[in-house]
């Protein structure tokens, strides 16, 4: 069981073929295909503007999933980020309607979330309390203490300045979209060439490997929950900054959602394997799903099936593929 | 041979599918009996045939007609502005009356299963009244029927249980006339022959699933040129209903001249996709929403009418309803009940109290509220 590979796809004669059989590969073409299917079906679909649309709204998950994948290919996991996601926009809209620096609106929930995710990951390495029944408390107190912060007042009369999400780069490129790429690619090239990146597999595939290594495991733990607390402040600025109201209550679940990108998109959840490239992937496509639901005039309460769909495809591939793994 | 057998049995099911499809009401509607208002303000509607009275009764309650007692609140989900809202009614009602206190405590989801825990809490602990707007009017009723059983008084209000689960239920604004209000001003600002969308929270939610029903009805009668294109669910999260108002607008184009907001969540977010769109002024926005969320909208000219009752009023008549409960100014049968500075409320439909006519927020008067 130890043949876990840490780097996987390397030089092999039927390379092309195992390319297009990566996870990244078949949701690429996933994406692609539905867009053609729904676009003969209805051509609007294929509209720029709808396309955009998907993306930019939608992109905030994208952005949490490649931290949450991150958490997943180093053997934890974090149910805690939906609520955290919502109180960090809380913090951030009210520092905005209490007229603080735009800047400092913006870093806020950057340098809150990395504290509060550190904090968990700390928890979860030294004193060996498994990261769900953790991050399962963070969950409850940051929900409740939402509720008891604000008494449930929503935040209303945000200043223009404030919604970053509306920016367009070079007038073409909505923010949301731009952040969701730089942090696949940026975290996607990490991972795979740095050597802190590499530590995330080698923890989430053997721990007890990765230590005679001289990795050290809680150390990687801590630095995977900051980064993720780092891209959940993301997630929460772009989700904050998108609409004039934000809600006092935390957004219904969404960390299942951001945990759905990050599975569909062949992070396993026994630790070890993924990239964050199928996961913005994953996340690229359940949103497009949605939409392609409302397009095909198919009732909305299908979504859900169809993740769930997903969800069990992806890890019974997975598991397939690690019993083949473990033949070889 | 056996795929054609597939084929053509699917189609038949489909086929079936949509016959019963064409028969029922639009989606998102229920399919209670309707009754829509007149046409023009000025005809008066017929007033529906007095019913006994249908609600329940406590068993043993005690006597403390005019002594303190105290009640528990508990809403759909805490968090939301209206909700907070009714609070500050039931307060205000509180403070007039000098021997109430209440306080609110619920879900922060709207999770009929919590709500029911957080209803069976407080059996356990013991209050005096129970108000509760409910997540689901069936699934609420068994824990309703407990608290009655055990001597304490249950009223309700925003969203009802089934009538026999709680003693009254005030009801903010009936069904009917937020329908014609919601058609009347969408026919107004799109035009009478103009196509529109629905955004609502789920499809089996009761009060927008009346809402639907009775727009149905009303605009079948009195509006009957206006398109009906299609209902999409959005719960009640902000960033979903943004996504499913922006998808609407794309996939209908210049044929959709409208969209309805029916929840305090689904109007903002419609407004903000139109206005993201640059659609102001060709897509009408008319919907149910509270006043603070909906003032950037209303004041850039982009909405045009909010329709709501004053929740805070709402809060406020079922604080007095329940008091007069208590003090046994309210009994089966009773045709009206003083509410304060809200006057004389009266009784409909058995065993509701009807706050009075929905409110229209416009540009003019959105300034005046605060919630």
């Amino acid at each position: 069981m130890t043949a876990t590979t840490l780097i996987h796809a390397e030089a092999s004669p039927r390379r092309l073929l195992k390319a297009l059989a990566s996870q990244e590969a078949l949701l690429a073409i996933a994406v692609i295909g539905l867009a053609i299917i729904v676009g003969l079906y209805n051509p609007r679909f294929l509209a720029m503007r709808n396309l955009s649309d998907v993306l930019l709204g939608n992109a905030y998950i994208a952005v949490a999933a490649v931290g949450m994948s991150m958490v997943i290919i180093s053997g934890n996991i974090d149910i805690s980020v939906g609520s955290l996601i919502g109180v960090l926009a809380t913090v951030s809209g009210t520092l905005a309607v209490e007229g603080a620096p735009i800047i400092v609106t913006w870093l806020a929930p950057l340098v809150v979330g990395i504290l509060v995710m550190a904090f968990q990951g700390a928890i979860i390495a030294y004193l060996r309390i498994p990261a769900i029944v953790v991050t399962l408390g963070m969950l409850s107190i940051l929900k409740g203490g939402l509720i008891g912060v604000t008494g449930g007042k929503w935040i209303t009369d945000l200043p223009d300045s404030f919604h970053l999400a509306n920016i367009e780069l070079f007038d073409a490129v909505p923010m949301p979209v731009f952040l969701m790429i730089v942090a696949t690619i940026f975290a996607a090239w990490w991972m795979r060439y740095s050597a802190p990146g590499r530590t995330i597999y080698a923890v989430g595939g053997n721990a007890e490997a990765a230590r005679l290594c001289g990795i050290s495991p809680p150390r990687a733990t801590v630095m995977v929950f900051a980064l993720h607390g780092f891209f959940a402040g993301v997630a929460a600025l772009l989700y904050a900054t998108q609409l004039r109201v934000i809600q006092s209550t935390v957004p219904p679940n969404l960390e299942l959602t951001i945990i759905t990108a990050s599975v569909v998109g062949g992070v396993s959840i026994l630790g070890g394997v993924g990239t964050v490239i199928g996961s913005t992937l994953a996340a690229i496509l359940i949103a497009e799903i949605a939409s392609a639901l409302v397009f095909t005039d198919v009732s909305p309460y299908w979504i859900r099936a169809v993740q769930g769909v997903l969800i069990l495809i992806t890890v019974i591939a997975d598991i397939l593929r690690r019993r083949r793994m473990a033949r070889a | 041979m056996k795929l054609g057998l597939a084929i053509a049995l699917m189609s038949a099911t489909l086929l079936a599918g949509t016959a019963y499809a064409a028969e029922k009401r639009w989606d998102g509607a229920d399919d209670l009996p309707v009754n829509p208002l007149a046409c023009s303000a000025g005809e008066a509607s017929a007033a529906p045939a007095a019913k006994p009275y249908d609600g329940g009764q406590p068993t043993n309650a005690p006597d403390k007609a005019g002594k303190p007692i105290s009640l528990v609140d508990v809403p759909k989900l805490i968090g939301i502005g209206y909700f907070n809202a009714t609070t500050k009614g039931m307060q205000d009602a509180a403070k007039a009356l000098g021997n109430v206190a209440a306080k609110t405590d619920g879900p922060t989801e709207a999770k009929i299963d919590e709500q029911i825990k957080f209803i069976d809490n407080y059996i356990t602990s013991g209050v005096d009244g129970i108000l509760f707007a409910a997540n689901d009017p069936v699934a609420i009723a068994p824990v309703l029927k407990k608290a009655l059983s055990k001597g304490i008084h249950v009223v309700g209000y925003d969203a009802n249980s089934t009538p026999n689960a709680r003693e009254w239920f005030v009801n903010q604004a009936e069904f009917n006339g937020i329908a014609k209000a919601m058609i009347d001003s969408m026919a107004n600002e799109a035009g009478e022959d103009k196509s529109f969308a629905i955004v609502t929270s789920t499809f089996t939610t009761p009060n927008q699933a009346r809402w639907i029903a009775e727009m149905w009805a009303y605009a079948q009668k009195c509006h009957p040129k206006l398109k009906w294109l299609e209902t999409v669910e959005a719960q009640e999260d902000n960033n979903l209903s943004f996504n499913q108002a922006t998808t609407l607008i794309n996939k209908y184009g210049d044929k959709l001249s409208g969209l309805f907001g029916m929840t305090s969540v689904a109007t903002p977010a419609s407004a903000e996709a139109v206005t993201k769109a640059k659609l102001c002024g060709k897509v009408a926005v008319v919907g149910l929403a509270t006043p603070n969320a909906m003032k950037p909208y209303v004041n850039a000219d982009c909405v045009k009418s909010v329709v709501l009752w004053n929740p805070v009023d709402l809060g406020y008549a079922a604080t007095y309803v329940m008091r007069a409960v208590v003090d046994g100014k309210l009994k089966p049968g009773a045709t009206s009940v003083e509410a304060g500075k809200l006057g004389k409320l009266n009784v409909v439909n058995g065993s509701e109290i009807l706050l009075g006519a929905p409110f229209i927020f416009t540009k003019q008067n959105i300034k005046d509220f605060d919630f």
